[in-house]
Parts: C-alpha cells; sequence; structure tokens
C-alpha cells in the first residue's frame, strides 16, 4: 500500500456568490505524478493554492505528512515546491539570483541555493542566460524559469500548475523529460490542459469540474471505463458494408444504432463496456463501430463478417483517450 | 538571515535602477542649489525694524544718565552678517499706527515697542532688586520673514539686557533662549527643511519598492516560504535607511559647498536623519500596505508627503494649538509626524549648536514614532498582503 503523503479533505472555497471548490477530497500517494485536470475556471489553480497553503479554505483541510498546512506548521511548507500558472518573476534580477535568494528564503544556505541553481539552469536550458535579468527572457524562457524556482530548495511534493503552456515542443519535452526524471524522487501535483502530458506523465489523474472531483484514477483505468470508448474501422470487402453490418449486429447483440450523433455528444452517458455504437464510416466501402474496448471483439466481428461471405481489408483502430475521457466527463460547452 | 537575502535583494534590484536612485539622491542636494540661487547664497537680506522707544531714561547715583532703550537699538544695529553688512535695519519711529501700517505692507518685519521703565527696571536689576517689564513685539505672523527677523531682534535685545543685568533677566521678551542663532545667512536658515525634504523622499522609494514586489506577484512566492513580514520589511527597511544616509550626507555636502556651516556636530544631524527615515519609511510601509500596484503607493503616499511637507514646519512654521501636555511639553497634532521633531532637532543643531542632549526629546519622540508607525506597517502588511 502506497504511503499518503499529502492528503486534502472537503476542501471548499467560495468567491461570493461563485463556488469555486466544492467538497474536495484527496490522497496523493508518496513518488507519484498527480495530475489534476478540468476545464477553464474549474477551481485546479484555487485548490491548488489552498493545498500549499496560499489560500485560506472556507472549509476543510490540508495536511502533509500528517502536518496541517493552515494553521502556521512552518514545517509542512519548506516540503513543498510550488510553481504558479503565472510567470512570477523578480524582473531586476538574474536568473541565478533569483532562485539564490527565494532557495534562502527557504533556508537553504546561499552556497547551495547557488549551486542548486545553476545546476537547474542547466537542466532546464538555461545556463546561458544565467546573468541575465529575468525581464530580458522570452517568454518560454521565463516558464522554465518559473518551473525552477519551485525546485531550489529541493523540495519533496512539487506543485506545478500548467508547467506546459506556453512551451515550444523542444522545451515541452524538456520540462517533461525533466519532471518525469524527478517522479522518482518526488511526489508531484500538476495541472494541465494539455491531456497528452497527462496521459504520459500522470500515473493517476483527477478531473474537476465546477469545482466538483468527478473522478480519480489511473489513466488507463478511466480510458478503459469512460468515454464513448475506441473507433473500429473496417473496409469491406466481397459483401456490402449494409451486408457486413447486419452480420456483426448478429453477433453482438448489445450493438445500438446511434440516432443522433450531436445529441450524443451533449450528453454523453458514460459507457457501460460492451455497449457498441455504429458511427458514420469515414468511406462507402466501411463500416465504424465504436465501444469501450471494442478491439476485445475484433475476431467475433471478423468472423461474423466471414461467415456472411465477406472479407475484411484496411482495418483502422483508434483508441479510447484521456482527451476523450475528459470530453465524456465535461461536456463539450465552452467555459466563459 | 533571510532578512538579510531580502536586503541584498533590495540592493540588486535598485543596482538596475540606477537612475531612479540617482535621481532621488539628486533631488534635495539639487533644491539646496536652487535655495541658493534663490537667496543668493552668502547675499543677505536685512530685516526692517520698527522701534518707539518710550523709554524715559533714569539718571543714577553717580549722577550718569542711563538711556537703556537707545543702548537697546544700538545693540539691534550692530548685528551684522559674516560679510559685515548690518541683519536688521532699525529704525525709530513714534507713531504706532503708522507703524503697524508699513507691517502690513512688508515695509517692515517687526515693530518693537520699548516701555517707559526700561531703564529703570534695568538700573533696578544692577542693584539687586528684581522687577519686571515687557517688549512688546508686533508682526505679520504670515510674513514668512517675520520669525526670522523677531529671532534676530530678541537675540540682540536679550544679550544687551543680559549684559547689563549680568544674567538676571528683568526684561521678559516673547521668546528667550533662542540666543546664537545670529550670523545665519537666508540660505542656512532654509537647510534643516531641505534635510527633512530629503529624508521624506524616501517614503516614495520604500512604499514604491515594496509596491513592486505586490504588484508582480513576486510576494506571492514569498508568502510560500513563509517569509514573515517583520523579515520582509525589515530588510528592505536596512536597505532604504543605507540610502537615506547617502541622501543626508550628499545633501549635507552640497548645501556646505554652497557654504552651509553646521553650528552643531553633523554626527548629531545623521542620527536625527536616521532615525526621522525610520520612521518615514514605517509610514512608507504603511502606505505599501493599501497599494496593490506601484502607481497606487505612489498616489497613496502623497498624502502622507502633503502632511509631513505642510503640517511639520518643513515648509514653513504651522501655529497649532496644544492637544494636552507631557512633562512641561506642549503636545499637538502636529506631532504625530515625524519631520515636526526633525526640523526642531535639526534646527537646533544646525543654528543654535545643541549638543545630544539638546535634542534628547526629539530624538525620543523620533524613536518612538519610529516603532510605532513600523509596527502598524508590520501589521497591517501581514493583514494586506501575507494573510493565506
Ligand atoms: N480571487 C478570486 N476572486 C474571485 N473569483 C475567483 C478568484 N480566483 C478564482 N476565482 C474564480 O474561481 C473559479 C475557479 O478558478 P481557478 O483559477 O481555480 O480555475 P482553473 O481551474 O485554474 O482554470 P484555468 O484552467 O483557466 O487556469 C473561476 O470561476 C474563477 O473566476
Ligand atoms: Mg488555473
Amino acid at each position: 500500500m502506497n504511503k499518503v503523503v499529502l492528503q486534502a479533505q472537503g476542501l471548499t472555497k467560495k468567491f461570493g456568490s461563485l463556488t469555486a471548490v466544492d467538497e474536495l477530497s484527496l490522497d496523493v500517494y508518496q513518488g507519484e505524478v498527480f495530475g489534476l485536470l478540468g476545464p477553464n475556471g474549474a477551481g485546479k489553480t484555487t485548490s491548488i493554492s489552498m493545498i500549499c497553503g496560499l489560500l485560506e479554505p472556507d472549509a476543510g483541510s490540508v495536511s502533509i505528512h500528517g502536518l496541517p498546512v493552515h494553521g502556521g506548521q512552518v514545517e509542512a511548507f519548506t516540503r513543498v515546491g510550488v510553481c504558479p500558472q503565472e510567470t512570477i518573476l523578480w524582473e531586476k534580477l538574474t536568473c541565478l539570483e533569483q532562485l539564490e535568494f527565494i532557495g534562502e528564503m527557504y533556508g537553504v544556505s546561499r552556497k547551495v541555493a547557488r549551486q542548486r541553481g545553476e545546476e537547474l539552469l542547466a537542466l532546464l536550458g538555461l545556463s546561458e542566460k544565467r546573468d541575465k535579468l529575468s525581464a530580458t527572457l522570452s517568454g518560454g524562457m521565463k516558464r522554465r524559469l518559473n518551473v525552477a524556482l519551485a525546485l531550489v530548495h529541493d523540495p519533496e511534493i512539487l506543485v506545478l500548475d500548467e508547467p506546459e503552456a506556453g512551451l515550444d515542443p523542444q522545451s515541452r519535452v524538456l520540462v517533461r523529460e525533466y519532471i518525469r526524471s524527478l517522479a522518482k524522487k518526488k511526489t508531484i501535483i500538476l495541472t494541465t490542459h494539455n491531456m497528452d502530458e497527462a496521459e504520459r506523465l500522470a500515473d493517476r489523474v483527477a478531473i474537476i469540474d465546477h469545482g466538483v472531483l468527478l473522478v480519480v484514477d489511473t489513466p488507463e483505468e478511466l480510458k478503459r471505463t469512460i468515454g464513448e470508448g475506441d473507433v473500429l474501422e473496417l473496409e469491406i470487402k466481397e459483401i456490402s458494408p449494409e451486408q457486413a453490418m447486419a452480420a456483426i449486429e448478429e453477433a453482438l447483440p448489445d450493438l445500438s444504432l446511434r440516432s443522433e450523433q450531436s445529441a450524443a455528444w451533449q450528453s454523453p452517458p458514460p459507457q457501460e463496456a460492451d455497449r457498441f455504437v455504429v458511427e458514420n464510416a469515414p468511406r462507402d466501402d466501411m463500416v465504424s463501430l465504436r465501444g469501450i474496448n471494442i478491439a476485445d471483439k475484433l475476431p467475433t466481428i471478423i468472423n461474423a463478417i466471414q461467415r456472411a461471405g465477406g472479407q475484411v481489408g484496411e482495418i483502422h483502430l483508434r483508441a479510447n483517450t484521456l482527451e476523450d475521457v475528459f470530453i465524456a466527463l465535461t461536456g463539450r460547452r465552452l467555459r466563459e | 538571515m533571510r532578512f538579510l537575502s531580502v536586503l541584498r535583494k533590495c540592493a540588486r534590484e535598485q543596482k538596475r535602477d540606477l537612475w531612479i536612485l540617482g535621481l532621488s539622491l539628486a533631488f534635495a542636494p539639487l533644491f539646496v542649489f536652487i535655495y541658493w540661487m534663490f537667496t543668493g547664497g552668502n547675499v543677505t537680506t536685512s530685516y526692517g525694524i520698527l522701534v518707539i522707544n518710550h523709554d524715559v531714561g533714569i539718571t543714577l547715583s553717580d549722577g550718569s544718565n542711563l538711556k537703556s532703550g537707545e543702548e537697546a537699538i544700538s545693540a539691534m544695529e550692530v548685528l551684522t552678517f559674516k560679510d559685515g553688512s548690518p541683519i536688521l535695519r532699525v529704525k525709530s519711529i513714534t507713531d504706532r499706527p503708522a507703524g503697524e501700517k508699513s507691517l502690513r505692507d512688508r515695509d517692515a518685519t517687526v515693530l518693537i515697542i520699548i516701555p517707559p521703565d526700561f531703564s529703570q527696571v534695568i538700573a533696578e536689576a544692577q542693584s539687586g532688586e528684581t522687577p519686571t517689564t515687557t517688549l512688546e513685539f508686533v508682526g505679520d505672523l504670515t510674513n514668512p520673514y517675520y520669525t526670522v527677523a523677531a529671532v534676530m531682534a530678541i537675540t540682540a535685545l536679550d544679550s544687551y539686557t543680559v549684559s547689563m543685568t549680568s544674567e538676571y533677566r528683568a526684561v521678559e521678551l516673547l521668546e528667550t533662549a533662542l540666543g546664537g542663532s545670529a550670523a545665519r545667512t537666508e540660505f542656512e536658515i532654509y537647510i534643516p527643511g531641505l534635510f527633512v525634504f530629503a529624508v521624506i523622499l524616501i517614503m516614495f522609494q520604500a512604499a514604491m519598492m515594496v509596491a513592486r514586489d505586490i504588484e508582480s506577484g513576486t510576494l506571492q512566492r514569498l508568502k510560500i516560504t513563509r517569509l514573515t513580514a517583520f523579515e520582509y520589511l525589515s530588510g528592505t527597511t536596512t536597505w532604504l535607511v543605507l540610502i537615506a544616509v547617502v541622501t543626508i550626507l550628499v545633501t549635507f555636502a552640497t548645501a556646505a559647498a554652497f557654504g552651509f556651516r553646521s553650528q552643531g556636530a553633523l554626527w548629531i544631524a545623521i542620527l536625527v536623519g536616521i532615525i526621522t527615515s525610520l520612521s518615514i519609511i514605517g509610514v512608507g510601509m504603511i502606505v505599501a500596505s493599501f497599494s496593490k500596484t506601484v502607481s497606487q503607493a505612489f498616489v497613496i503616499a502623497n498624502f502622507p508627503f502633503g502632511f509631513f511637507m505642510f503640517l511639520s514646519g518643513a515648509a514653513f512654521p504651522v501655529p497649532m494649538g496644544t492637544l494636552f501636555t507631557i512633562a512641561g511639553r506642549d503636545i499637538s497634532i502636529v506631532d504625530i509626524l515625524p519631520p515636526t521633531h526633525a526640523v526642531a532637532a535639526l534646527n537646533k543643531v544646525f543654528t543654535l549648536g545643541v549638543g545630544l542632549d539638546g535634542v534628547i526629546y526629539e530624538l525620543c519622540a523620533l524613536s518612538l514614532l519610529s516603532v510605532i508607525y513600523f509596527a502598524i506597517g508590520v501589521w497591517l502588511f501581514r493583514r494586506m498582503h501575507l494573510k493565506a
């Protein structure tokens, strides 16, 4: 059983009539990368601010190794490093100077802070800018320095609010690799809008919307259980796609025809396993099916088509993604 | 020591804003220069004094005549600036309404009325008795030259009567014990105010330096490190006090270069300046507590600035009623303004040559105000910006 290092219980924050975070409870385990996902305004930053002690919750509590974060336990803080969503730098200090300064603020000696600062600059590709004022860095470089500032005091828990925002692909890979390299030694909580990033990095993800925690699980488990499932597209030879479809329907009793696609998008029913829908095929000679773990049924389907006298040509399988899970849970509507 | 790190951070940030530092350092010396030009430097103004001499004189036991009224007038006439030009232009008149008219027209600055028994009182005092009489000073108090001229005249009259009566003060003057202020140029008289002005300007630096961390969000970062308001503000304050010291030294050097001479020890003036800057910076921290941005801090800082400049006596004398009295001192509402005490102390040191013991009251008042303002600043800052 994994050790819980950070525990949030019933965290609630209201801004006037708006409940930004509503009774959020989370356990974060030692050494894991925990992804916090949610649409704009879902309450991720607010949650993180409460977790790292920047914001006083209206209700609920956070503890790190059992030490309460709110209520003056200084010890709990030095174990956490925070990379805020916004780039926050001392414009009039050089890259190294601010790393040194923030390190000292966390109680690290100047010498050690300096040394760690230099290491971090090297790791994040900023060595050349060591003695340049942060105001003169490019946007992406500032973001990288923003990440570095969370790490000088070698925190045990790292909280990153959208660390990849505004980075070019090279920097994104760099930062991601760096986070991954830390993952073994540290506990990492990160928010992102990049599902790809979350899928690659996170051991577990939580999806929140309107301040409410919807699910927490591994990306694999979420993909296996939530969303509209994988999409299977088959090229049908010898017989018509309609004939093939009839054969498949016979073989898969749970198959149902999607009546209206757009309606389905708007109110996505969390699908149960083994329920499949027929999609509009991309070509005239194809059939398209969608369902959770449909790939498991591939032999049955091919068998049915062959028994009906047909042959299967190309096979396309597009796996269910975390993005599909996300959209299924939070809908397609834009957040204002 | 996190406060030292904050101090170093402030110094580094300032290093990148050298021109701002230069500008604020140059400000007060620039004004010293401007005042020097406007007052003509060593060129001195002489003040018009009108005298109505009612003194009837007295024949002493040895048969000689004592005309103290006339002698007092001569005592005023012999006062000169260092360059030998007279400080007071004394004119005898007989008609009081006419004299008052020329005061109103500012043809003259002070009207002095010598009582009929002036010689007699002095003579009696010489023979050991203790009579008194009163010299009346009439003047337009809104005339900025009045105070200066009155001080000069009193100095002369007082030293005359004291010399005649060997320390027994037979004549009651409006303000006593202001001796030693003779021979100041007009330029020199403005210098204490300018020193205080130089220190007051630090308040803007203080408020804006802190507001920069608020505006850019970097304070949030510091908040996560659990930096305390005290550590943060004391680190910043220490840096600003260093700037204040440099400002004071530069201002003094400039003034000295233009002919300013302090009667008292310079280190006492610097001590006054440092303690004043502490309380001023405390006010700057209060300003920062109410600010979210640098420009807000600037606008808000103008309020205390106005009070400091116009109500403390830094720019001109303020007549203020007494609120209460502590240990024989009248405390008025302007005593909560640090510059009030700073101006008083610097005047004593620069003009009257007073030593440390002479400004103990002001130093205590300034220290107390520093502690109070700084404590309020820390408290407010924690509430407004460091609370989760
Ligand atoms: N200081 C505040 N005052 C008032 N409302 C706030 C404040 N901070 C956040 N909110 C509101 O709380 C809600 C959640 O905001 P939050 O920043 O936590 O969202 P988020 O999930 O981080 O979004 P994003 O992905 O855009 O960063 C939003 O509706 C936001 O407008
Ligand atoms: Mg956010």
